[in-house]
């Protein structure tokens, strides 16, 4: 089965937000709720390099381990969704997240958030595939219709992959040796453990 | 601990497995990757869209759902609609998907060749115009300073009536109208027949103020004034220097062959004022002071020239006048010269000057950070010439690589309503009127008499300077009346420079009429209160609620020249009408609707008569034959929209033998989007020309060479190419003058026309035989470029820097540099209006206020906003990205005013404008360089003018336009304004 | 921050790479595999090099720009929203825990740590109780009521305070342990549907009952801090063990050193600091940023004193219930006997019959007694 994680090329993202951008059209997003982010560093000096990040569907996810009433769960690729019926706007799992991937439509005052939202790798989800329910509270879901993650598909420089791990990692690879440089996952090693190429079991 | 309880199994139950998923992976990276073969999955060709559409899914759709309700029959109806994103010269497709009349979701296009798939910001955005929640709805008239409701008859009769009383008392010339490069070819064609037909030349669109200067600079050295080349032809150069052109923002899906490009080995070289995201990617970043590109320039060339580097066979063969080029280089701009004009040291030039030298083919790359100078002509021209230094221009992986502005810029600088030429740059001489005339169908004397006299053949007001149209000494301005009315029919006012006194022209104007979308920025500033003394007691504005380009179709013309089909995906929501609607309906209440659409039939759309888009282009077909217009009829443009797939990334070129299923098209040969100039009749089936001036390449293939269009002899020296250089397979392997009826008989090749060819061909000329049949025997059967062979003009003698001076900006910061590089004479007469230079300079140096005003101002891009912005701040996921008007400063100049990073601060400008801007406290500019993006409006001087803009139809973010704080300076060939360099001063708020 | 790149550094990367394929042209970039070229650590101040240094030496080496994420250095970002910057939370790391980032430490702490020492404290508290119950029973003699005019122990406004303390305590605490344990004990037996609305409606019970219950634990310092100052009969009781050593009870004042232990260290101290870290977890404190590390530390601070005065506050509802006997009447009434007062606060009951405190303090108590109380000593020994 595949194992669905993402790949953020640092050589080639230039920060144009596609990615964010394609997310909130997809998905409806509100306003003030980024599934999807993009970060620069060293802004404006020469060795600057921007990143598009999102929830990276951890192997071992932190926020799955923290949540109190255990709202997420995995599907078989690999993907960590979770079930806003259930969630009760605690924030434990943004506190988890080393990505900073949930995100809550509410301030907190009061510990009031709303339901989390968070990147689900276009993957909708507990309710029906495709259903309305399934859209209002996660967006569409693109892989049942045998598509994949906006964000990436969209992406104006393909820096962003998203895909089978295996795959993803392949693509990555043959650019890396193509130019001889880039060699770093960006994220990797914290989302899916010290080994990059070889994708996890769901089991962890 | 973890649970996994759901699956993503389709809800059809069919067609989901990883491998499908792979396979759309593959499918959308393939052609940027070596490693991928793209038609092995293409031929599962059922993947795409079609996959996501099993009736269960669509129920998630809540608008469609809302519509559906709405009708009885209860039948619904999803289709997908292919367009392309309105927001940039890239002109990257998009797949709609309609449900039932709402556009419900935007899908990624793999196939097309431009971007893969690929959007930024802006293109991923593009859905949201099928909402439009902050459009104007309905036609609005501004009544004791507020706007309200009226009905279309209303408005139509109403601005039509003051028109008429415009023209009865102050001549046709008296009204100005702003077209816009948004409007598709057909639309801003129409546009410019509009404006003829009316009897004025005072029109004018974007590309004034944005390439109108490598328009002509460029059309001027070689012959068309475009990009050479095409974003995708990138991919095969081996070094691309990028001087003023910051493409990963305002071109970024351009970025996606040029990063390919470098994962090849493909040097990349930044030059600009700023260190942009463009800059991150460079191999090497040389930083230059905004306005000294031709130091720059020139400082390359002097190390070219002193090693020999140049390529001299070719510069023999195919370039006039390069020596004294040379002479100049190696004379005036030695290093120390070019360090002190530029700020860069001799040995960045030189390393850049070997790059350029070792690795060939190299392309150059600019946009506005060249064109928008009051040298703009001038520096494009200092390009032109290094890449003819260096041979590259004619090259796969060479050329200059113009990337041009809006989505149609490049169509409705070569076709729309330009001041200065009908469609297809036929000059306004009598000759161009008559061609026109007949392809309307219309009576010349008829047109001739609708203007003033001796007006037709004059050049009108430029937009950048209609202000002055209006404000100038009407005994200084060379029509009868000053501007009275004005119609913005497209475009911005905040893009215009001088906005203080842009607020006193539209104060005094009789007449103002918005057509757009989005008209809010112009209605807000049109509102709010001015000086009283200004405001004409009788002025009236009206708004009209203009459709986008997704609420009709038409074509539209990429920066590579590729034209592109976009199928109407939505009808005109809420009461708004397409330009061409309204153009038909308001030539109907002047007058000439019959005359308008002589050749075009009508459709009904939500009720209303509307001229057909197809026809309109056919039109176009029948006449523009300068550029190569003729050959993209509507069927082969939509025929290629349909299969994209069929075209090859980095070529173009159709991959061999694919026929159009729906209508038996054969698409083999063709480039992707007919490339103009695409030559002769459709039926001649010219393949469009991918890169311009290519001699490796037969006429019939897309090839040629430089354009014969300045005589054939300039001081007793041929200007024809010399023997042996011409295109692939040319019966004449001499240079050769433009073809007309003389020469093809001379040739004795005249009786290889029909004799139906040979009536219309008599006495015209390539650009006037209606027939096409002189242009059929001279390529098709010779392999002869029509407009001749020959050489490029190192040297443009008509322009008044025949070789390419820098010149210092009218403000600026080093009147030391000012002294030895002034700036040109004032000028009496350009564009029918007087320009200062010289004097307003040395006034300034006098007035010494480079120390009041001690930074330059310079402003541009941000990736997420386009143009004037209202479109793209109007939408909720854009305007979320950026959410503050900002400048970007230095810390050092931020530190010595105490302005902290995201602190306020006030921008300040000699023309007396204060901006309340945030600040951006970052390295990407020098100490004495501050940088605005242009794209905000909706404050003015530290107030909101919310309150000023028509109930609804105001944008989510609003902020100070950097225009407002611009002064003065103009293109002397052009009237480009100078937006690049302008000084400014700023303060802690 | 020089945005032109050091000159001499353009031929560095031939000669750092000795490899056959030099870094010098675009064809050799592209036959060049990172992973076989030799590295370029030896060049001089490696370690500190900016990116665009290493870039130099070593073409697309970002290992700097990938450094400074782990250390947490924010990036830019357009939007205005706090921490978008932060591609990684930085590297910490807390007792019992990896180094790892941050919110991976913080889960650790709370999953490894906080939660199952939490669990098996309250756990051995429970047993302990529970054990000390069967073993030793419920301390002190019968006081039946009646037997003497009632001492007010506790005046309404007191048991006021006291109560509407405690029903915020064990609300907080309720809803609290159901958040940090429900997941084990609660959602097998109710299924995620409903442990979910449970838990929802606990979780705001909790935020919302946090700030009444920091107002309830003020007034109550107020009013019990006077007669929690330690004195020279709380060592005295101390040094018996609260009466578990020799003896008999130990005098003590109004409150004893268990108590007063209580009213410290599983009350104000604890509570004071649940309250302050509570307060920041709801975003109340005005002026924070709220930013994911100062959620983490104010999670870290409020779990484990919530769980630490759960177990204390569990030993004081024990004694205040079945553990001793007549307190809890003390609480609910605001009387006590003066046998049962002279048996447990035997200091407090010489003051109230020598008049030095006054054996009815509220308005609404029957008027003061005018002649001390005697208390029949044979009752005690005669039950
Ligand atoms: N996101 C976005 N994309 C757009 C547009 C948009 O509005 N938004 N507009 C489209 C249009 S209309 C156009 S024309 C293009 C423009 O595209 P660009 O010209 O690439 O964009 P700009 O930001 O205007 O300017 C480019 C760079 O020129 C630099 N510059 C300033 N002065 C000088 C100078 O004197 N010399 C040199 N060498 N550089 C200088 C600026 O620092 C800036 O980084 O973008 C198109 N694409
Ligand atoms: N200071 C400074 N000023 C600049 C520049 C700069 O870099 N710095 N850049 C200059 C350049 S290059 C340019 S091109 C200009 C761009 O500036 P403008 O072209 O003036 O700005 P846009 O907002 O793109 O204007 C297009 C208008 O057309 C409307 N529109 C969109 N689609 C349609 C349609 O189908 N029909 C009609 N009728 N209207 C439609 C939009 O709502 C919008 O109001 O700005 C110039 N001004
Ligand atoms: C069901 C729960 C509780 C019961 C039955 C209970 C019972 C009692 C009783 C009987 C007393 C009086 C003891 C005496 O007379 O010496 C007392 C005192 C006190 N209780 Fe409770 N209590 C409960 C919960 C709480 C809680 C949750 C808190 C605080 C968080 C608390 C704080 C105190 C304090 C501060 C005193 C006064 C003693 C002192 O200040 O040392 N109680 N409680
Ligand atoms: C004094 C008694 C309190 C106890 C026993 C207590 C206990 C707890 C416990 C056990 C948790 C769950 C920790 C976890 O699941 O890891 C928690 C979380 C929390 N507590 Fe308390 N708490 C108390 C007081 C307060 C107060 C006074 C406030 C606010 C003023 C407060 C606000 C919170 C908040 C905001 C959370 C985070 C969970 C959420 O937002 O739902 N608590 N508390
Ligand atoms: S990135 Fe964050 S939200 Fe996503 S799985 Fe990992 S820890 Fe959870
Ligand atoms: S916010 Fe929701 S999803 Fe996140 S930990 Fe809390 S309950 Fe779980
Ligand atoms: S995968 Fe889907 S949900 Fe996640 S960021 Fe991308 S578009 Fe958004
Ligand atoms: S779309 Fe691609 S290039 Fe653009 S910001 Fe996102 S990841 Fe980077
Ligand atoms: S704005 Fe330009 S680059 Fe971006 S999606 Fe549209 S056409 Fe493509
Ligand atoms: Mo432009």
């Amino acid at each position: 089965m595949a194992r669905m994680k993402f790949i953020c090329d640092a050589e080639r993202c230039i920060e144009c937000n596609g990615c964010v951008t394609a997310c909130k059209n997809e998905h409806e997003v509100p306003w003030g709720v980024n599934r999807r982010r993009v970060v620069t560093l060293n802004d404006g000096v020469p060795g600057e390099k921007s990143i598009s990040v999102a929830c990276m569907h951890c192997s071992d996810a932190p926020c799955m381990a923290v949540c109190p009433v255990q709202c997420f769960y995995r599907t078989d690729e690999g993907v960590v969704l979770h079930d806003k019926d259930v969630c009760i706007g605690c924030g434990y799992c943004s506190y988890a997240c080393p990505f900073g991937a949930p995100q809550f439509p509410g301030q907190g005052t009061f510990g009031v958030r709303g339901k989390m939202d968070k990147c689900t790798f276009c993957a909708g989800g507990p309710e029906e595939n495709g259903s309305q329910a399934e859209f209002e509270k996660y967006g569409r879901n693109r892989l049942a219709e045998g598509k994949l993650p906006a964000c990436a598909e969209m992406c104006s420089t393909k820096a962003l992959l998203a895909g089978d791990g295996d795959v993803v990692a392949d693509i990555f690879r043959t650019r890396v040796v193509q130019r001889g440089k880039g060699a770093e996952v960006w994220g990797w090693g914290t989302a899916y453990g010290s080994k990059p190429a070889k994708p996890q079991g769901d089991a962890s | 601990m973890m649970l996994t309880r759901k699956t993503t199994r389709g809800a059809s139950g069919a067609a989901f497995n990883g491998g499908a998923l792979v396979q759309r992976l593959q499918h959308g990276l393939a052609q940027a990757l070596p490693t991928m073969d793209r038609r092995g999955f293409l031929r599962r060709s059922g993947l795409g869209v079609g996959v996501g559409l099993a009736a269960g899914q669509l129920s998630l759709v809540r608008k469609a759902e809302a519509a559906a309700d709405a009708k009885t029959d209860g039948a619904r109806k999803i289709e997908v609609r292919r367009t392309v994103c309105s927001h940039c010269s890239v002109g990257c497709a998009v797949d709609a998907v309609v449900d039932n009349g709402v556009w419900v979701r935007q899908e990624p296009v793999f196939d097309s060749p431009i971007n893969l798939g690929a959007h930024c910001a802006k293109g991923a955005s593009l859905r949201e115009h099928g909402h439009g929640e902050y459009r104007l709805r309905y036609p609005m008239k501004l009544v004791n300073g507020k706007y309200q409701r009226i009905s279309w008859d209303q408005a139509l009769t109403e601005i039509s009536d003051r028109m008429k009383a415009l023209r009865a008392a102050s001549g046709p010339d008296s009204v100005y109208f702003i077209g816009s490069s948004k409007h598709s070819n057909e639309q801003a064609y129409l546009l410019r027949k509009f404006v003829s037909f009316w009897g004025t030349n005072n029109c004018d669109h974007q590309a004034r103020i944005c390439h109108s200067t490598t328009v002509a600079g460029v059309a001027n050295t070689w012959g068309y004034g475009a990009m050479t080349n095409s974003y995708n032809d990138m991919q095969n150069s081996k070094v691309a220097l990028y001087i003023g052109s910051n493409a990963a923002e305002a071109h970024p899906v351009s970025m996606l062959h040029m990063l390919h490009a470098k994962e090849h080995g493909c040097k990349m070289i930044v030059v600009d004022p700023r260190f942009t995201r463009t800059a991150a990617k460079a191999d090497e970043y040389v930083r230059i002071r905004s306005g000294s590109d031709i130091p720059f320039l020139f400082g390359i060339l002097h190390h070219i020239f002193k090693n020999g580097w140049e390529d001299q066979a070719y510069i023999k063969d195919r370039v006039w006048g390069m020596d004294k080029v040379r002479d100049e280089v190696l004379s005036k701009w030695t290093p120390d010269k070019v360090e002190e004009a530029c700020g860069v040291k001799e040995e960045q030039v030189l390393r850049v000057a070997t790059m350029l030298h070792e690795h060939r083919p190299g392309t150059v790359v600019w946009c506005m950070g060249q064109t928008q100078h009051t040298i703009g002509n001038a520096i494009v021209r200092a390009s032109c010439l290094l890449q003819l230094a260096l041979g590259n221009i004619g090259k796969s992986g060479g050329g200059t690589n113009i990337f041009r502005g809006h989505d149609n810029v490049q169509g409705a600088t070569d076709v729309g309503p330009n001041p200065d030429s009908l469609p297809g740059y036929y000059g306004l001489a009598e000759g161009s009127w008559k061609h026109f005339a007949a392809a309307w169908g219309v009576d010349y004397e008829w047109i001739k008499a609708q203007y003033a006299e001796g007006q037709m053949t004059k050049p009108g007001i430029t937009v950048s300077r209609w202000i002055d149209g209006v404000l100038e000494k009407n005994e200084l301005i060379d029509q009868g009346p000053n501007l009275r009315g004005v119609f913005y029919w497209g475009h911005a006012p905040n893009s215009q420079m001088r906005g203080l006194e842009m607020k006193r022209a539209m104060d005094k104007l009789d007449l103002l009429v918005v057509v757009d979308p989005y008209p809010s920025a112009t209605a807000a500033m049109a509102a709010m209160p001015g000086d009283a003394a200004d405001l004409n007691p009788d002025r009236a504005v009206y708004l009209l609620p203009a459709a986008t380009q997704f609420e009709t179709s038409g074509s539209c013309t990429a920066s590579n020249r590729s034209l592109q089909w976009r199928e109407k995906v939505i009808d005109p929501l809420w009461e708004s009408r397409s330009d061409h609607m309204i153009m038909y309906q308001l030539a109907q209440k002047l007058g000439f609707d019959q005359e308008l659409v002589k050749n075009v039939k009508l459709q009904q759309v939500k009720g209303q008569d509307e001229p057909v888009i197809e026809d309109i282009l056919r039109e176009i077909n029948r006449c523009v034959w300068t550029i190569g217009y003729t050959g993209q009829s509507p069927e082969r443009l939509k025929a290629h929209m349909r299969n994209m797939h069929a075209f090859d990334v980095k070529t173009l070129k159709c991959k061999g033998k694919v026929v159009d299923a729906e209508t038996g098209y054969d698409l083999s040969g063709d480039y992707f989007g007919l490339p103009w100039p695409c030559y002769g009749t459709p039926e001649l089936k010219h393949p469009g020309s991918p890169n311009l001036y290519d001699t490796s390449q037969h006429v019939m293939e897309g090839g040629g060479n430089f354009r014969a269009n300045f005589g054939v002899e300039k001081d007793g020296v041929s200007l024809l190419a010399e023997d042996g250089s011409h295109s692939k397979g040319a019966d004449i392997t001499t240079g050769y003058p433009e073809l007309d009826h003389v020469l093809l008989k001379k040739l004795g090749w005249w009786d290889e026309l029909t004799d139906a060819e040979k009536a219309k061909a008599e006495g015209k000329n390539w650009k006037t035989d209606s027939s096409g049949g002189m242009m059929r025997v001279f390529m098709q059967n010779h392999g002869c470029h029509p407009f001749g062979n020959a050489k490029a003009r190192a040297v443009v003698w008509n322009f008044p820097d025949a070789i390419p001076q820098h010149r210092e900006p009218i403000f600026g910061i080093r009147p030391d540099l000012v002294a030895k590089y002034p700036t040109h004479d004032d000028q009496k007469n350009r564009w029918r209006l007087p320009i200062l230079y010289k004097s307003l300079q040395q006034k300034n140096v006098e007035e010494k206020l480079h120390e009041k005003f001690p930074l330059i101002m310079t402003s541009g891009r941000l990736v997420e906003y386009e143009g004037g912005g209202e479109e793209t701040r109007s939408n909720p996921w854009l305007a979320e990205l950026q959410q503050e008007m900002f400048v970007e400063i230095n810390p050092a100049t931020a530190a010595a005013r105490g302005i902290r990073n995201g602190g306020r601060a006030w921008v300040t400008s000699p023309t007396g404008a204060r901006l309340n801007v945030q600040a951006l406290v970052t390295e990407r500019v020098a100490p004495d360089t501050v940088f605005l993006p242009f794209h905000f409006s909706g404050r003015w001087q530290g107030k909101d003018l919310l309150e000023h803009y028509p109930e609804g139809a105001h944008p989510i973010v609003r902020g100070e336009a950097v225009n407002t704080a611009t002064g003065y300076g103009y293109d002397i060939v052009t009237m480009m304004q100078e937006t690049k360099t302008q000084i400014c001063n700023v303060e802690r708020a | 921050a020089e945005p032109e790149p050091a000159a001499a550094a353009a031929p560095a990367p031939a000669a750092a790479v000795p490899a056959p394929a030099p870094l010098a042209g675009p064809t050799a970039i592209r036959s060049a595999n990172i992973l076989t070229l030799q590295d370029a650590s030896a060049e001089p101040g490696y370690a500190e090099q900016s990116n665009a240094q290493r870039a130099q030496v070593q073409p697309g080496n970002n290992a700097p720009v990938w450094r400074q994420v782990g250390q947490g250095v924010s990036g830019t970002v357009n939007m205005p929203y706090a921490e978008y910057g932060t591609l990684i939370q930085p590297t910490v790391q807390y007792p019992g825990t990896r180094a790892a980032s941050a919110g991976e430490a913080w889960r650790q702490l709370r999953n490894q740590v906080l939660l199952p020492y939490g669990a098996a404290l309250l756990l051995i508290v429970a047993l302990a109780l529970g054990l000390f119950y069967f073993t030793k029973g419920p301390l002190g003699q019968e006081h039946p009521p009646g037997q003497g005019q009632a001492i007010e122990r506790f005046t309404p406004f007191e048991r006021a305070a006291h109560w509407s303390n405690a029903a915020a305590f064990l609300t907080l605490a309720l809803s609290g342990l159901v958040m940090a344990f429900g997941k084990f004990f609660l959602l097998p037996v109710l299924g995620s549907t409903l442990f979910g609305w449970l838990a929802y409606a606990l979780k705001n019970l909790h935020n919302f009952v946090g700030p009444l219950y920091a107002v309830s634990l003020l007034v109550m310092i107020a009013t019990f801090v006077k007669d929690n100052i330690a004195n020279r009969a709380d060592f005295q009781w101390l040094l018996r063990a609260g009466g578990m050593l020799g003896q008999g009870q130990v005098p003590s004042h109004r409150f004893n050193a268990g108590e007063k232990g209580i009213f410290w260290w599983a009350v104000t101290i604890p509570g004071l600091l649940l309250v302050a870290s509570g307060l920041v977890l709801d975003k109340l404190v005005p002026g924070l940023d709220y930013f994911r590390a100062d959620m983490q530390l104010a999670h870290m601070v409020h779990a484990a004193l919530a769980l630490l005065s759960c177990a204390l506050i569990a030993g004081h509802i024990y004694m205040g219930t079945v553990g001793t006997r007549g307190a809890y009447r003390a609480m609910r009434t605001g009387y006590v006997e003066p046998g049962w007062a002279r048996e447990h606060h035997e200091l407090w009951y010489q003051d109230i019959q020598s008049g030095k405190i006054p054996a009815r303090r509220s308005q609404s108590a029957p008027a003061k007694p005018r002649v001390p109380i005697s208390v029949n000593p044979v009752s005690r020994s005669n039950p």
